[in-house]
């Protein structure tokens, strides 16, 4: 998967500074993005996607240290802070979970979505509002121009998400990364959000790195797709090889987890992976997956091989799931 | 918003009303003034006559309508000691009060400010650690006291500044670090605990997502959200600073209200206290009003509610 990447990412590593010890929250993954595709990275909380988004972005807490061996964007370092200080919010752009915390309270909606066009392009105030306004537009927001004048807390959270959307289009980025956009959202709202930022993405052709634990979405939406396990990414592959032929037993059941219309009545209890996440402090050897996993067996606990099968990628001691 | 202002300015003038009776109250318990204005050595029989003539052998509350109305009426009442009318006299010496709590507001933010912001962005090293000292010595220090330091340093030592009187500005400069510099730290904390909570705000991380400049994050993102109460704080804390006038005004000879209410207080000229008393605490309810209205028009959740 690289060549003409957009973003490529080798080797990256962040580690945190915690009271019990190092925590690896992304354990050396490798991944990249092509022009005009969408990448999920989709995984459990705490399996370090969130830490991998903020990792690119260079946006990762004072307690975190990061390690790469590539992090590029276009041919350019965006492991070097003065790139990314270029690059961030202008090429690159990034939306968060929290539409509500996400907006600065104290300012206007117009004036939010105009600063980074005018700090990043030098734009006059007209010509930066003229923008808002088409873009608040496309992204279905009645009365743009009166939206403008409004704060944040007098727009609700679907709506300030279109905003959140909005903004990060605002410089024509050519990546987009968007971590968990619907999680915070009402399920109807959720759909709606979804279908915009396809859409979206087709339209202006940018490059979509989606980050979610909702394997249903990943399903609606993915070109390509990274199943993130205790740091490390476990199956990597094209969408219709993840969903029609996975490899590695976590994304099996992550896939039998997605609930089916017609299959699951109301009411009824999901289907879930028994047991929890293992501790990401300190080394770990052999398979982070074997407590959780049906077919584990004694070898698992050494060294996993990483296996290929053209551009599918699995992490398992099983050739093919039985 | 002007609901909010109507119901915020009843409530202060209530509290105003409420403060002039328990000073007026307490003034009189703290001393007889027919036997003030009868002056030394005075006989039983005149004591009597001026308390009639005055009309103080009615009941306090009687006297206390009477003397509100008065007000009301503009009216505070004649000196003792003076025998001029006490709005003149009052008139008289605020200006240099307002101007000494004013620069000393001006001092406290313009040094607490800058060091609340670096002690919040250096949090946990040794700039935070300076900036926590500094506050700590503001306030151990009784400010008579950094006062009487200061005279040591720059009128005795260096020469550089007079040690009383209140005829040029420098007669302001020290009165203004001493006053000042005891209400910084309280700022300083806030601004600190203020940019810290501000700082890892999830519209911080949006601000820097979008590629802004540092200085832009942290000024207009951050700075704006964690001042907001610094500026009522700001309100009270010059209330607070007027009636705190009444030490450093001493000290330095400084003729403001402070120095009249400590003369008045040595001289028993009761309605020059009592005046300045009232004084200073409608200023201090009204710059408190002041505060929540600035507040609630910073904050457009209240404002724009
Ligand atoms: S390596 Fe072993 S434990 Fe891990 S997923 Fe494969 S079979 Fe399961």
């Amino acid at each position: 998967m690289s060549g003409g990447a957009i973003l490529d990412v080798r080797h990256l590593k962040v580690d945190l500074a915690t009271e019990r010890g190092t925590l690896h929250a992304v354990r050396d993954i490798s991944f990249s993005v092509e022009p005009g595709r969408t990448l999920c990275i989709v995984g459990e909380s705490g399996c370090g996607k969130s830490m991998t988004s903020l990792a690119i972005m260079d946006l990762l807490p004072k307690s975190a240290r990061r390690t790469a061996e590539t992090l590029s964007f276009r041919g350019e370092d965006i492991g070097s802070p003065k790139v990314m200080g270029r690059l961030r919010g202008d090429r690159i752009a990034m939306i968060f979970q929290e539409p509500m915390t996400a907006l600065n309270p104290a300012y206007t909606i117009g004036d939010q979505l105009c600063e980074a066009y005018r700090h990043h392009r030098k734009a006059s105030a007209r010509e930066a509002r003229e923008k808002a306004i088409a873009l608040l537009e496309r992204v279905g927001i009645a009365s743009a121009g009166d939206r403008l004048g409004q704060f944040p807390h007098q727009l609700s959270g679907g709506l300030r998400q279109r905003v959140m959307i909005a903004m990060a289009l605002m410089c024509g980025p050519s990546l987009l990364i968007a971590d968990e956009p619907t999680t915070a959202l009402d399920v109807t709202i959720q759909a709606q959000i979804l279908r915009l930022l396809a859409e979206l993405q087709e339209e202006l052709g940018i490059a979509l790195v989606l980050i979610t634990h909702d394997l249903g979405i990943v399903a609606r939406i993915a070109d390509d797709v990274a199943v993130m396990y205790a740091g490390q990414i476990v199956e990597q592959g094209k969408a219709g090889d993840i969903f029609g032929d996975p490899h590695h037993p976590y994304t099996r059941g992550l896939i039998d987890c997605i609930p089916q219309p017609g299959k699951t009545r109301p009411g009824e209890r999901l289907g879930t992976i028994a047991n929890t996440v293992p501790s990401l402090v300190g080394e770990m050897r052999g398979c982070a997956f074997r407590d959780r996993c049906p077919h584990a067996r004694p070898v698992c606990a050494e060294d996993v091989p990483e296996r290929r099968a053209g551009d599918h990628m699995w992490r398992c001691v099983l050739e093919a799931l039985p | 918003m002007l609901r909010f202002a109507t119901r915020r300015l009843a409530l202060a003038l209530l509290v105003a009303l409420t403060v002039s009776a328990i000073s007026f109250f307490l003034l009189r318990l703290s001393g007889d003034i027919a036997i003030a204005l009868a002056g030394e050595g005075a006989r039983d029989i005149d004591i009597e006559a001026i308390r009639a003539q005055y009309g103080l052998d009615r009941p306090l509350l009687f006297q206390y309508g009477e003397w509100l109305l008065q007000v009301l009426g503009g009216d505070l009442g004649t000196s003792l000691f003076f025998r001029t009318s006490v709005g003149a006299l009052v008139l008289d010496k605020l200006p240099v009060t307002l101007i000494l709590g004013i620069s000393s507001l001006l001092f406290a933010l313009l040094i607490s400010i800058p060091l609340g912001v670096l002690a919040a962005i250096y949090r946990n090293t040794w700039i935070d650690r300076l900036a926590l000292s500094i506050a700590v010595v503001g306030q151990a220090l009784p400010n008579f006291f950094f006062a009487l330091i200061l005279v040591m340093i720059f009128s005795i030592g260096l020469r550089w500044l007079p040690v009383s009187g209140s005829g040029s500005w420098q007669n302001f400069v020290m009165p203004t670090i001493a006053l000042g510099y005891y209400v910084a730290p309280a700022f300083m904390r806030l601004v600190r605990a203020g940019m810290v909570e501000v700082l890892s705000a999830d519209y911080i991380r949006t601000a820097r997502a979008k590629g802004l400049s540092r200085r832009s994050v942290i000024v207009k993102h951050a700075l704006r959200n964690a001042v907001v109460p610094v500026v009522s704080l700001s309100a009270v804390q010059l209330g607070y600073l007027l009636g705190g006038s009444v030490v450093i005004e001493t000290i330095f000879a400084l003729d403001g209200l402070g120095f009249l209410a400590y003369e008045s207080i040595t001289q028993k000229d009761f309605p020059v206290t009592q005046a300045v008393v009232m004084l200073l605490s409608v200023f201090y309810v009204l710059l408190t009003f002041v505060g929540d209205l600035v507040n609630a028009w910073l904050d457009p959740r209240i404002r724009v509610a």
